[in-house]
């Protein structure tokens, strides 16, 4: 097998000057806006200065933080488990692959939204609406990501395990398992952007904690500050995730040439 | 060193294989491919044979089945009594196998690869250490037990799957086309260092393989396959003159190319 096949991009967390002087040219131009808003027409509320965000900065909750951080950690945890165990029991059954594969497909389709609708139609409890609506949609992810990891384990490398004689335990964690490692961080990354994305909108519906209800808290105020604060807390805790998993994949991954 | 000396002194079992037949149905023609048609052949223990035959004619699929992974279609195929097949467990720790490429793990090192069938085995940690690296010094790999695949050469990757092989101290060893994607210097080196190490450690050893030069090479006994895994030529090199080997080569390739034995190799 070419080692190439287990090669991809590891995301670099470098901040070149660039990225620096681009943002400064946006905070430059922000200000200057904010200033100028009441002669554009522009109602003042809708562009707040720097100084009313870092306010908004400043005010806060990490609760919110934490409550929104774990849901997202938790039902990932959960997705990947049920994906993993999933995708195991349809490697070992060629039927109920070919029954489940195309059905995740579709269930992949359907819109986050109609999902939040689904959720809180059918159920009472909003910390299980989330839960469910995360779970649904990343579950699917890993589920697709690994089945489709696993089938792609070369002939050859199954064909060597086999003439060993392994006990299906010892097939799994000594050869599936670890050749598809490279797919689940992918899979990892591609889901925790996804999760923080769909938390908020979930947690905009009946949520009194987390970052997604302190946006809609925000919306209710018309505090454009609030919502640039949340959302930049938003953008750092993704940018925080995929740090931690890149480093996570360097450790994991040193066989890689 | 003790750790490679032969667990049992019994020896290996005998192989016997008698009116086996191996068909398979092409899933997208509905065509049956008869890939092994009625071969009869006994291989004693510690026989060191080579099976020559031309590409397509059914050494893989023999081989697969004298690893367990495929069931024959008609007749038997036992070791010591037992299918390698049907009592797949039974032989855990007792078929070994050197294929065409290396097939290493490419997450675990030279040491951990050649431990992967210890481990499958049960064994104690610390004796699949010993045992590992015992293998891996015999191979002249003692300075890159630590190293994973992509960092070692074709050959290099190879003593590991050999290694690896050996580790288990198998009653039968197999090697299908094992040295013939090597540069031919390295291949030679590989396949005297295999044959040596079979020969000591007192294990059957059944090498396959497409090219005559690696089948005379080998010695013991050379086994011509026809299409279908016709049984050819049943040669025991041992009972011909040092100065006919020149008109053995010369039988055995016209045997090949014919699909006919060829007169000469029954003068002998
Ligand atoms: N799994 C399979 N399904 C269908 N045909 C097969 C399969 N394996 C081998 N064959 C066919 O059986 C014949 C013998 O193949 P093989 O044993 O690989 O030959 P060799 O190793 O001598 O080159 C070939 O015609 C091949 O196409
Ligand atoms: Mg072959």
């Amino acid at each position: 097998m070419a080692p190439d096949e287990y090669r991809e991009p590891v995301p670099s967390f470098t901040f070149p000057r660039q990225t620096l002087v681009s943002l400064l040219v946006f905070a430059v131009f922000w200000e200057a806006l904010s200033h100028l808003a009441p002669y554009l027409g522009i109602p003042p509320f809708a562009v707040p200065g720097l100084l009313k965000i870092a306010r908004s900065i400043a005010a806060i909750t990490p609760v919110d933080i934490v409550v929104t951080l774990a849901r997202v950690v938790g039902a990932l945890l959960a997705s990947f488990v049920i994906g993993l165990a999933l995708a195991m029991a349809m490697y070992r059954s060629e039927k109920l692959h070919n029954y489940l594969h195309p059905m995740v497909r579709i269930l992949m389709a359907v819109p986050v939204v109609s999902w939040i609708l689904f959720a809180v139609l059918w159920f009472p409890g909003v910390e299980f609406r989330i839960g469910f609506v995360l779970v649904v949609v990343c579950g699917p992810v890993f589920l697709i990501d690994t089945i489709d990891a696993m089938r792609g384990v070369p002939r050859e490398l199954r064909q060597m395990m086999q003439s060993f004689r392994p006990t299906t335990y010892q097939f799994f964690v000594k050869l599936m398992l670890p050749a598809i490692v490279p797919t689940i961080f992918t899979s990892w990354k591609v889901n925790i952007s996804l999760a923080i994305r769909v938390v908020t909108i979930a947690e905009l519906v009946g949520a009194v904690t987390g970052i997604g209800h302190q946006l809609s808290v925000a919306q209710e105020l018309f505090s454009v500050a609030d919502v640039f604060a949340w959302t930049i807390v938003l953008v750092v805790l993704l940018f925080l995730l995929e740090g931690l998993l890149s480093r996570a994949e360097k450790r994991l991954l040193r066989w890689r040439p | 060193m003790s750790v490679l000396a032969p667990e049992t002194q019994s020896g290996p079992p005998p192989i016997e294989v008698r009116g086996l037949r191996k068909v398979f149905r092409q899933a997208t023609s509905g065509q049956s491919v008869i890939a092994i048609d009625r071969l009869d052949l006994a291989i004693a223990p510690r026989d060191v044979v080579a099976i020559v035959g031309q590409t397509g004619c059914g050494k893989s699929t023999f081989f697969d089945m004298l690893i367990g992974l495929e069931a024959p279609t008609e007749g038997s195929l036992r070791i010591g009594g037992k299918s390698p097949h049907d009592d797949f467990d039974y032989f855990r720790g007792r078929i070994a196998t050197v294929f065409q490429q290396d097939r290493l793990l490419p997450w675990r090192t030279a040491l951990d690869n050649a431990k992967l069938p210890l481990e499958l085995i049960g064994m104690a940690e610390d004796e699949q250490n010993k045992r590992a690296l015992a293998w891996l010094n015999r191979l002249g790999l003692g300075q890159f037990i630590n190293a994973y695949p992509h960092e070692l050469s074709g050959g290099m990757r190879q003593r590991v799957a050999i290694a690896r092989a050996f580790a288990v101290q198998p009653d039968i060893m197999l090697a299908d086309e094992a040295f013939g994607h090597l540069d031919e210097v390295t291949a030679g080196e590989l396949r005297d260092t295999f044959l040596s190490l079979a020969r000591e450690s007192g294990s059957t050893a059944i090498l396959i393989t497409h090219q005559l030069e690696e089948a005379i090479s080998v010695g013991d006994r050379i086994v011509v396959f026809g299409k279908s895994a016709r049984l050819l030529a049943d040669i025991h090199v041992a009972k011909w003159p040092k100065e006919q080997y020149a008109l053995l080569r010369e039988a055995i390739q016209s045997t090949l190319q014919n699909n006919a034995p060829d007169p000469r190799l029954t003068q002998v």
